[in-house]
């Protein structure tokens, strides 16, 4: 299988703002490598400031790695990468647009012509259940109809690769298993490659085939995880997989030393 | 249960909830309706009391040298209309405050779009735009009479640069308060720097705009009629201070009645543009649950 990312001893030093005579360094990521193949779907965890989104950012070209490089498909990621997609906690729908509008705003910067974003878009909205509110403002909409906007905002672009930074963290917990299965059924068979950055060691198991765990900042990869539960998967009872347990376990353990370890300021 | 249900009459017509639910629309139209027009006689009730009690106390309680009475003034607007040529002045007055609050909003949001473009650049001019900005602008009237002569040019310019500024550092504010996040999304969307102009940060600072353009519609009449204070023969301005000379009392509140209507009409429209333009602001939806 083909790596469709690598990052290759990429480093990331951070200064701090606001402090005008005393600018402070710091390391927030060292020495990562790591290689993604095309069409899997992978999880970051760890504990928080490791270093995850900034990972993913550097992918979408947001942030430049220090040192080292991010390859996309070969070549070094040097500017925005509109290949991929790119989902944040926030919904990040634009509040003076209607849920259609918002959803064919992509294809409206690449230039694809009107009729074909209004059969795209009428075919996006309906997969998610949302037809007949087409014209609402984003803040006529609950959470998770506003999650859903911004999944298939991203969907219709077609973009390679999905990267995703804590999207259903803000949801209450049944919307957020409701939206695991609907961005399992949208994905699969698309053969689009996930990023998917989680706090939620249980939605990294249910969703992911790989799960890469970062130690406490300076973040490092510890170590990567092929998840043993094969696919499609019922995320409403993933806990009832007969290799669950075990594979939880084992992801907690390894977990738990990095997260006791900034909680006691050790390290 | 069944007795329950055979006991409401409604229900053979239709289902109890579609039945609540239209009672309930009906229920609130009517509370919209009433409030409307309650507060529509109010208004009029306070500005009849108003008037009334002016034209009682005028005489009486009030010296009416100073303070005229409405009966009066309603005399000496109709003597300006068909005497003074009051709509041949107006024309003028008009003219003058909309040429300048045009030229001065377009290049307050140009500049401010252009600057706001470049950190360093906003950087190096933001001390002298607030020092400007602190100038008292009307004392510059003088200056442009000299600059520009007697004629409406000078009275434009001063509306123009009462207006400028406030449009100018709103657009600016409202440019920096674009969320980044929303910038960045976009980008990976594939927004050009166009795209992200047009898309994200004008809509974006609307909000800014629309405030700046209500504000300054007053301003640029204020402008207007101070430089016709100044040096003129033409406009409403030159009507009032006339009036000032003759100690025209009545001839006074006709001529600032005038420009009250005038600014009414202005701010009216540029208000109605601001709540199309702003549909989408969850403020401005009428939610009266929550006040």
């Amino acid at each position: 299988m083909e790596p469709v990312i690598v990052a290759r001893d990429v480093y990331k030093v951070f200064v701090a703002q606001g402090d005008r005579d005393r600018r402070r360094a710091f390391l927030a990521l060292q020495d990562v490598s790591l290689a993604i193949g095309a069409g899997r779907f992978v999880s970051f965890v760890g504990p928080s400031g490791c270093g995850k989104s900034t990972l993913l950012n550097m992918v979408a070209g947001l942030v430049r790695p220090t040192e080292g490089e991010i390859r996309y498909k070969g070549t070094p990621v040097a500017g925005v990468n509109t290949d991929v997609g790119y989902i944040t906690q926030d919904d990040n729908l634009l509040p003076w647009r209607t849920l259609r509008e918002n959803v064919e705003l992509a294809l409206e910067f690449r230039g694809v012509p009107r009729t074909t974003r209004r059969e795209l878009s009428t075919k996006y909205i309906r997969m998610v259940g949302l037809t007949g509110f087409d014209h609402h403002y984003p803040h006529e909409l609950s959470g998770g109809m506003r999650k859903r906007v911004s999944l298939i905002r991203t969907l219709i672009y077609d973009p390679d690769i999905i990267l995703m930074d804590e999207p259903f963290g803000p949801l209450d917990a049944q919307t957020r298993v409701i939206l695991q299965d609907e961005l399992l059924k949208l994905w699969e068979g698309t053969g689009k490659t996930v990023v998917f950055v989680t706090h939620d060691l249980v939605e990294a198991i249910a969703l992911s085939d790989e799960i890469a765990l970062f130690s406490r900042a300076p973040g490092k990869i510890k170590h990567v995880y092929e998840v043993p539960l094969e696919r499609p998967r019922d995320v409403f009872r993933i806990h009832a997989h007969p290799n669950f347990p075990a594979f939880y376990d084992r992801l907690w353990r390894d977990l738990k030393e990095e997260i006791v370890a900034v909680e006691l300021g050790v390290g | 249960m069944g007795v329950r249900e055979a006991a409401a009459p409604a229900r053979l017509h239709e289902p109890r909830g579609d039945r609540l639910l239209r009672e309930v629309e009906q229920f609130e139209q009517a509370l919209d309706h009433q409030n409307r027009r309650n507060t529509t006689l109010g208004r009029l009730a306070f500005a009849a009391a108003f008037l009334l009690l002016w034209e009682v106390a005028s005489g009486r309680v009030l010296d009416q040298f100073f303070v005229s009475k409405p009966s009066h003034i309603i005399a000496a607007l109709w003597a300006m209309v068909f005497k003074e040529q009051l709509f041949y002045h107006l024309q003028f007055t008009i003219i003058e405050a909309l040429t300048g609050y045009l030229i001065g909003a377009v290049a307050g949001l140009a500049v401010g779009f252009v600057l706001a473009r470049s950190d360093a650049v906003y950087r190096i001019v933001e001390p002298f735009v607030v020092a400007f900005y602190g100038i008292p602008r009307i004392a510059l009237a003088p200056l442009f009479i000299l600059w520009f002569g007697l004629g409406i040019t000078s009275k434009i310019a001063v509306a123009a640069i009462m207006v400028f500024f406030i449009v100018f550092i709103n657009t600016v504010a409202g440019i920096r308060s674009a969320p980044v996040q929303l910038l960045q999304v976009s980008r990976v969307m594939g927004a050009s720097h166009w795209d992200l102009v047009r898309k994200v940060t004008f809509p974006a600072a609307t909000p800014f705009i629309i405030a700046a353009l209500q504000i300054t519609v007053p301003q640029a009449m204020i402008g207007a009629i101070v430089g016709e204070f100044i040096s003129s023969n033409r406009g409403v301005g030159h009507l009032i201070s006339r009036a000032a000379g003759w100690l025209d009392t009545p001839g006074l509140f006709a001529g600032i009645l005038t420009l009250l209507v005038v600014v009414l009409v202005m701010n009216l429209g540029i208000t109605s543009l601001g709540n199309y333009l702003m549909r989408w602001n969850p403020k401005r939806s009428n939610m009266r649950d929550l006040q």
